[in-house]
């Protein structure tokens, strides 16, 4: 029992501290239950399940937040719906915050009211993960990048040592002995990667191509405490980085293909260093337009397969990054098609916001994946190209479950292909 | 809520608007343009409520403006906000999907605002004591209860636009920012 009102209590302070007119002003009565968002929800169209809408998600969150903040809710609340906190309404908060809802605002842009369900979502997300009741893979992961910083000095020559070796790659690739992967070296660039090398060959080789200045980071771009709504560890993941680049000299920090790690360095980090951050931030997508629209690499041949692009919900509709990615891959192929929607009314792939890490919840991953399925079944694409590494991999596994006959890749590989 | 403060790629301010013009835009939002029918009735609904609560003014306050034209043209405005509301009604209560997320507030809201726009409907055709008096009981009513309940959106819907416009116009997000930016 004492464990309980712990748990209700340290959530009771996590939705307070949280609480701003953002979400003050979603919490209300803003929303009229009209229902407009309902099937703009990949989650709702893959399981016509009505509390799997944007608004029954987000109705969880706010029937509390009206318990406590609003009139009429706090005199009589079975009037407005308002429920009290509870142990059982935590569970009903992990599921919709966690499991059934990827945090990808397209319910936002189809509200003719401007309710933000994610925001009311990500505060219980906040709330959930403060009790340790969050997805235990995510807090490893938050925790496994946090740690990385602490055993660099025992570990980074292991890393120089991997990197040493793949670079050969890139020299023979681009028949280029002079090539490198530069690490930690003073440049204008600061490269941060992911872990994995398809993330580093494909971009060193671009980055060669193009005679840019610039270093490699030691750090993996992926920010899990982000997921987790979790600020501090997430500030603790983006600040390695950003010391990494100050310590650089580095004249801007250049994110590669992941969608929130984009939006963790350049619409959070900002907003969570303030001054001491004044670091131009850009994706490779946009460095890569910049090089082609400036001549410094040139398409060498174009790729054959009818390729269409998914945009990445982190990188689209919450990032501003558009037409960039298209620009290079149409330079890159033969032949482009959109999926339709597309763009800001881009469908999401059902792996967003970490649910791709939840291995509990792959059935649901795969099961939310299906309005993407038939989004590129119906475009007749043979390659489905995307630049967030969670996306990438759940198309991946929707090509195998819906049979969709299709090659994966990211912008980077696409384009390095081409130039070569 | 800390303001964007990343590299801004687009406009704040155009931003804001778009946030507030896009229900009058339906073929910007993909809910309007795909339930063209459902965005028509939201629409009529909210003309026929802003001329009922216009009404409310103008028939005690500026009885010589009140002629019978005028009356007939308000009374067509508002009349198919009943129709709507009705409409509304019935698919709050057979639709599962809608079901599941109404409460008291939503189904008391809608019959009494159903009520009161069918008032001001009967009190501009037929201007009855009776009529009028209970127009203006239910209108005093609201006065009471609209602060309280989901009615009271109309008001937050402007500074949510801010919030919200704001963010997706400096993002270059809505509305996009050129290629060439």
């Amino acid at each position: 029992m004492t464990a309980i009102t712990d748990n209700i209590s340290i959530v009771k302070g996590e939705l307070k501290k949280r609480y701003n007119r953002l979400i003050g002003t979603s919490a209300t009565n803003l929303c009229t239950h009209c229902g407009w968002c309902i099937d703009a929800c990949h989650v709702y169209l893959a399981t016509k399940d009505p509390s799997k809408s944007p608004v029954a998600k987000a109705e969880e969150v706010r029937k509390v937040l009206k318990r406590e903040h609003d009139w009429l809710s706090k005199i009589f609340p079975f009037w407005t719906g308002a429920e009290d906190l509870t142990e059982d309404k935590l569970d009903d908060w992990l599921n919709a915050a966690f499991r059934d809802c990827t945090l990808c605002e397209r319910c936002v842009i189809n509200c003719p009211m401007g309710v933000e369900t994610p925001q009311l979502l990500g505060m219980a997300r906040g709330a959930l993960s403060a009790i340790e009741k969050s997805p235990e893979i995510l807090y490893d992961l938050a925790d496994m990048a946090i740690e990385k910083e602490n055993y660099l000095a025992e570990n980074g020559a292991g890393f120089y040592k991997s990197i040493s070796k793949l670079e050969p790659i890139v020299q023979e690739k681009l028949n280029d002995p002079t090539a490198r992967i530069p690490l930690q070296e003073e440049a204008d660039i600061l490269y941060v990667p992911l872990s994995g090398a398809h993330t580093i060959v494909p971009a060193a080789i671009i980055l060669n191509a193009a005679g840019a200045s610039w270093t490699m980071s030691m750090f993996e771009a992926s920010n899990y405490g982000l997921f987790l709504a979790d600020t501090a560890r997430a500030k603790k993941i983006a600040y390695r980085i950003i010391k990494e680049a100050k310590k650089l000299n580095v004249k801007e920090i250049v994110v590669t293909e992941c969608g929130h790690a984009y939006g963790v360095l350049k619409w959070e980090a900002p907003k969570w260093f303030g001054d001491e951050f004044n670091i131009k931030v850009r994706s490779i997508l946009e460095v890569y337009d910049d090089f082609l629209k400036k001549g410094l690499i040139s398409i060498k041949h174009k790729l054959p397969e009818v390729v269409t692009y998914h945009d990445p919900c982190n990188m689209g509709r919450k990032g501003g990054i558009f037409e960039e990615p298209r620009n290079v891959i149409k330079a890159s192929s033969e032949k482009y098609v959109d999926l339709i929607p597309s763009k800001v009314e881009n469908y999401c792939c059902g792996a967003g916001a970490g649910m791709v890490a939840a291995d509990e919840w792959r059935d649901q991953r795969i099961l939310y994946g299906k309005v993407k399925a038939d989004q590129i079944k119906e475009s007749r694409a043979t390659k489905v190209i995307t630049a967030c590494d969670n996306c990438l991999h759940q198309i991946k596994e929707l090509n195998e479950e819906y049979n969709l006959d299709i090659t994966t890749s990211n912008v980077s590989e696409h384009l390095a292909e081409s130039i070569i | 809520m800390p303001w964007e403060r990343g590299t801004r790629s687009g406009s704040p301010g155009k931003g804001v608007l778009r946030a507030y013009g896009s229900i009058f835009m339906p073929w910007s939002m993909e809910s309007s343009r795909k339930h063209g029918w459902r965005w028509l009735a939201f629409g009529l609904y909210h003309v026929g409520a802003l001329v009922a609560i216009v009404n409310t003014f103008t028939l005690p306050f500026t009885p010589q403006l009140m002629t019978e034209n005028v009356k007939l043209l308000f009374a067509i405005l508002i009349a198919p906000s009943v129709l709507i509301g009705l409409i509304k009604l019935i698919n709050r209560i057979v639709k599962p999907e809608l079901r599941h997320i109404s409460t008291f507030d939503d189904y008391f809201s809608l019959i009494a605002l159903e009520v009161w726009l069918f008032f001001a409907v009967m009190v501009l055709l037929i201007d009855t004591p009776f009529w009028r008096a209970w127009y203006f009981i239910i209108t005093a009513f609201f006065l009471f209860y609209v602060p309280f309940s989901k009615i009271s959106h109309y008001i937050y819907f402007f500074f949510a636009h801010i919030l919200t416009g704001w963010r997706y116009g400096y993002r270059g997000i809505i509305p996009q920012k050129s290629p060439q930016s």
